[in-house]
């Protein structure tokens, strides 16, 4: 698990330098609405049910916490 | 002569002052006029109010209900109407209420007292008790503020659901910070959730003079996130995410039952009685790792994709893995295909239909806590009209979401989903 999370610092702090500052106007790809980092209003039904079918949960901008799940 | 050079250099003092003064004074209303520009053209973070309708029906089966011990089935239906209301407060801050209610039934909760005189007991059938059917009610209230430069932006929420065995209140906050002309971002994130059981115990061991009963009501749990985003070029943007997760009380359910390989069964009618409910430690630690990478294809073709690698102090492990492909199909419609495989392994505490020793310390049947892997195909269409010309009162539509998840995993266990969302926004 160590390893995971050093490569996966070595990948972010590489990508800081690796990559060119896209300017504001260049930014018309990266702004469509299906490129958004995140899920859709719409996904929140399927979290909400992987979060209570299945035991690992967290890191998906889901529920980490509160809540039964018991049904 | 030298009076006469004195005088003159004070002249030339006082006019470089004078000078100095004046540029100072012009600077300053330079600075002054720029800020005011900024405060007078910055974009709104949120232009006017929106308006989400979300709603799906949900229909899950199975044969290892945890209620009668890991045998019986696990028939459910949920239908969840929400609505979550954006409402712009000024310039910078909006304020956000998301509300919404669950109904559903469950045969397998019905059998908490599976002898309700409506049949033979049976762990495969449903029963007509109390517990068949239950209301969830929840919502939350998000209060944000952007920074003028829109680089920092700071979020309070407190969160209330209930149901008739439960109720859960909720605290949370997050900072996200923009920098390197908004190509990156930072946020941090902490929610603290406090909840409350009403312990309901399988009907044969309510009176049982053997059985111990639980000691806390109580379930707490503490997280603590970190988010970072990346965009890697014109065409690909990515993020990290790291989620810290504490619970501790009580995180077994009161009414799952237990059957001992080392006890005699016992019976009545069809159903098997309990030799206990599930025991488990009153403290988890969650770790849960994940990274998106998202690549603008085409005008016609994007490519989502998502990773999660999870672990905790139980013995779990997981790897997630899903792809998206949004195929836009006209200027107004766009389909959704979607992949993603899920496994985990088992906890240490988990047993299969009458595998636990009654001498082990903690034992659970939930297969929802064994070892399996799963597969989810989903397929969504989404129309986007960007002028809202379909009107309802104040509000134009904006876009209608529609998906259909079919989910299947190893252990039996297989549900449909069907989501739809309806997106209005203010004149």
């Amino acid at each position: 698990m160590k390893k995971i999370i050093f490569l996966l610092c070595v990948a972010m702090l590489g990508s800081l330098n690796a990559c060119t500052v896209v300017k504001e106007y260049e930014k018309v790809n990266i702004n469509d609405p299906d490129m958004v980092l995140g899920d859709k209003a719409v996904d929140r039904f399927e979290i909400n049910a992987q979060a209570y079918r299945e035991a690992a949960a967290g890191a998906n901008g889901g529920k980490t916490g509160g809540g039964c799940g018991c049904n | 002569m030298a009076v006469k050079r004195a005088a003159v250099a004070a002249v030339i003092r006082k006019i470089k002052m004078k000078y100095t003064f004046s540029l100072f004074i012009i600077l300053c209303s330079v600075s002054l006029f720029a800020q005011d520009s900024t405060t007078t053209y910055k974009k709104r973070v949120l232009e006017t109010v929106e308006i989400d309708f979300l709603t799906s029906y949900y229909s899950q089966d199975g044969d290892n209900a945890a209620v009668s011990g890991g045998i019986g089935t696990e028939k459910l239906t949920d239908f969840t109407p929400t609505f979550v209301v954006a409402i712009p407060l000024n310039d910078d801050d909006v304020l956000t209420i998301d509300a919404g209610v669950s109904a559903y039934t469950s045969a397998s909760s019905s059998n908490v007292d599976p002898f309700d005189g409506g049949g033979e007991a049976d762990p495969f059938t449903a029963s007509s008790g109390a517990s068949a059917s239950d209301l969830w009610a929840g919502g939350n209230v998000t209060y944000s503020h952007s920074s003028d430069s829109r680089n920092d932006i700071v979020s309070a929420k407190i969160s209330v659901s209930s149901e008739y065995d439960y109720f859960s209140v909720g605290v949370g906050g997050s900072y996200t910070k923009l920098f390197n002309e908004k190509n990156t971002e930072l946020s941090v994130h902490a929610n603290v959730y406090l909840d409350n059981w009403t312990l309901i115990y399988p009907i044969e061991l309510r009176d049982s003079p053997t059985f111990v009963r639980l000691d806390t009501k109580n379930r707490n749990s503490y997280s603590l996130g970190f988010g970072f985003s990346q965009i890697l070029s014109k065409n690909i943007q990515g993020s990290l995410s790291l989620d810290l997760i504490q619970q501790q009380g009580l995180l077994s359910t009161p009414f799952q039952r237990i059957h001992f390989s080392d006890l005699p069964d016992s019976f009545a009618e069809n159903f098997q009685l309990a030799d206990d409910i599930e025991r488990l430690p009153d403290t988890r630690f969650k770790t849960a790792v994940g990274g998106r990478l998202n690549f603008y294809l085409s005008e016609m073709f994007v490519l989502r994709t998502y990773y999660r690698y999870y672990f905790d102090d139980w013995g779990i492990n997981s790897h997630t893995a899903s792809v998206e492909i949004p195929i836009k199909i006209s200027d107004k419609f766009t389909l959704y295909p979607s992949y993603r495989f899920y496994n985990q392994t088992a906890a240490d505490y988990f047993y299969p239909y009458e595998m636990a020793l009654s001498t082990d310390e903690f034992y659970t049947s939930d297969y929802d806590l064994s070892e399996f892997s799963a597969n989810q195909y989903g397929f969504g269409i989404g129309y986007t009209d960007i002028f809202t010309k379909w009107r309802l009162l104040y509000f134009g539509l904006k876009s209608v979401d529609l998906k259909y998840d079919y989910y299947k995993r190893s252990s039996g266990l297989h549900y449909s989903l069907i989501s739809a969302g309806f997106k209005f926004i203010g004149n």
